[in-house]
């Protein structure tokens, strides 16, 4: 575990979950979505827990960003808030 | 309006709630913590398992032990509730629909592929790449007892091959390689498997999942080894329920539950 | 030493060609521009600090048969640079394919031709 490296994993991960839910596009916070799930697969990987962050790089930063952006298509682009 | 601010004030005190409570907590991977070193009067569980499971179960993975063996029960429900999602899935969206119309949407997505220069690039590019991606996951299947992996992560991956050919040609070409009706056995199959080896160590006469009872079936030498061997047996259950229910869930969300005409 | 020096030297091209993608990806001025600065550096900085990492390897590496596991993790490695050159420019492609369908104009002179238009009828 290096601190720095964490602080700036941490800083990145906050700023792209404020970014995802505040963002008006859908198609984009989905985008941003996939992101977050890399960049906390990454401090899991940074923090030895190797086996969650592959669980995370495969399921949340792969298999349902294509979902998200899937039932974005498929539905409206705009969010209504 | 308002009511931004107001869930914005209840996220301020509910984080600064949690914050002042992560204060309390012990260092980072601190060995004295309750957590690592157990209180007085009770050792810590973890302790058990860092050094006792390698001679229980022969598998160097102890994250792979605890959660196919000590906690196998409930990893099986896990995998039950996957499929459970993957049907709800199917139960919402799945239209049985006007069989010719269906048809005759589905040739017409054909022809349009055929004639359609600009996905030759990433056509070819699928072509070359998914064989890899599948070697890799099914690696990822047989090995997660050795290495970081296991039936969850090796199921994602060779769904997601599965829908990278539906993402570069259509639905079409990834349901010719693995059709509903597939799919659907498959998700049932795994979640089969992974209960026949429960039922088995009771027939064997033992409790269910206890894998040290299968010994006879396996002919190793001890019940450690038979542990290894079913761990194995597992997360291929596992890797099956998850492979299908992924590209199920991704078929019937792409293309409105029609089965034709995906993204 | 000389096989750290050798790996320092590509690992420092690669940070330097991550840079120029980034101040492509900001200062260029329409989508197309971009895509293509942020497409090619990142391909050729990965596949050089990869490579970089790969012949670091080398360094205490004295037989084969004594070895074999560090020469497992070099193999490793120039999968994953085989794999990244394959598979980054095609995403590249598929994301400026997926802008030319959609219609986003460059940004070119006003006195040269604009062959977006007569691309876009078939679609």
């Amino acid at each position: 575990m290096i601190f720095a490296f964490d602080i700036i994993i941490l800083v990145f991960l906050v700023v792209a979950a404020l970014i995802s839910l505040n963002v008006k596009d859908l198609l984009s916070a989905s985008m941003i979505y996939g992101i977050y799930g890399f960049l906390i697969c990454l401090l899991w990987a940074e923090m030895g827990a190797v086996d969650v962050a592959f669980t995370e790089a495969s399921v949340g930063a792969g298999v349902s960003t294509v979902l998200l952006v899937a039932t974005v298509f498929n539905t409206r682009r705009r969010s209504s808030d | 309006m308002l009511s931004k601010v107001f869930a914005t004030i209840a996220v301020a005190i509910t984080g600064s709630i949690l914050l002042y409570g992560v204060s309390d907590f012990p260092a980072f991977g601190d060995p004295h913590s309750p957590a690592n070193a157990g209180v007085p009067g009770s050792e810590s569980v973890s302790l058990y398992f860092i050094e006792e499971s390698y001679k229980d179960t022969k598998v160097p993975n102890i994250v792979t032990s605890v959660l196919a063996d000590y906690r196998g029960y409930d990893t099986m429900f896990e995998t039950v509730v996957i499929f459970a999602a993957g049907m709800a899935i199917f139960a919402i969206l799945r239209v049985v629909g006007n069989k010719e119309e269906t048809a005759a949407k589905a040739a017409e997505e054909d022809s349009f592929t055929n004639g359609d220069h600009n996905r030759i690039i990433v056509g070819t590019t699928v072509r070359i790449v998914v064989p890899v991606i599948q070697l890799f996951a099914l690696y990822v299947v047989a090995h997660g007892h050795h290495s970081p992996g296991g039936g969850f992560q090796g199921g994602v991956i060779l769904g997601a091959s599965f829908i990278i050919i539906a993402l570069a040609e259509n639905l079409n070409a990834a349901l010719r390689r693995l059709s509903e009706l597939n799919y659907v056995r498959l998700a049932a199959i795994g979640i089969f498997i992974y209960a026949a080896f429960g039922i088995m160590a009771q027939v064997l006469g033992s409790n269910f999942l206890d894998y040290g009872a299968l010994q006879p079936i396996f002919m190793t030498d001890g019940p450690e080894m038979a542990r290894s061997h079913s761990m194995l047996g597992v997360e291929i259950g596992v890797a099956f329920t998850v492979t299908a229910i992924m590209f199920a869930i991704y078929a019937n969300l792409a293309s409105r539950g029609q089965l034709v005409k995906g993204l | 030493m000389i096989i750290t020096a050798i790996s320092v030297i590509f690992i420092l091209a690669g940070l330097i060609f991550f840079i120029g993608g980034a101040v492509g990806l900001i200062r260029f001025p329409d989508f197309y521009t971009r895509t293509h600065a942020a497409g090619k550096g990142d391909t050729l900085s990965s596949l050089l600090v990869i490579l970089g990492f790969a012949i670091y390897q080398l360094h205490d590496f004295e037989s084969l048969s004594h070895d074999w596991l560090t020469l497992l993790v070099i193999l490793k490695m120039l999968g994953i640079s085989v794999f990244i050159l394959i598979t980054s420019p095609t995403s590249t492609h598929a994301l400026m394919d997926a802008g030319w369908e959609d219609g986003t104009e460059p940004k070119i002179h006003r006195d040269r031709p604009n062959h977006l238009n007569d691309d876009c009828e078939k679609f």
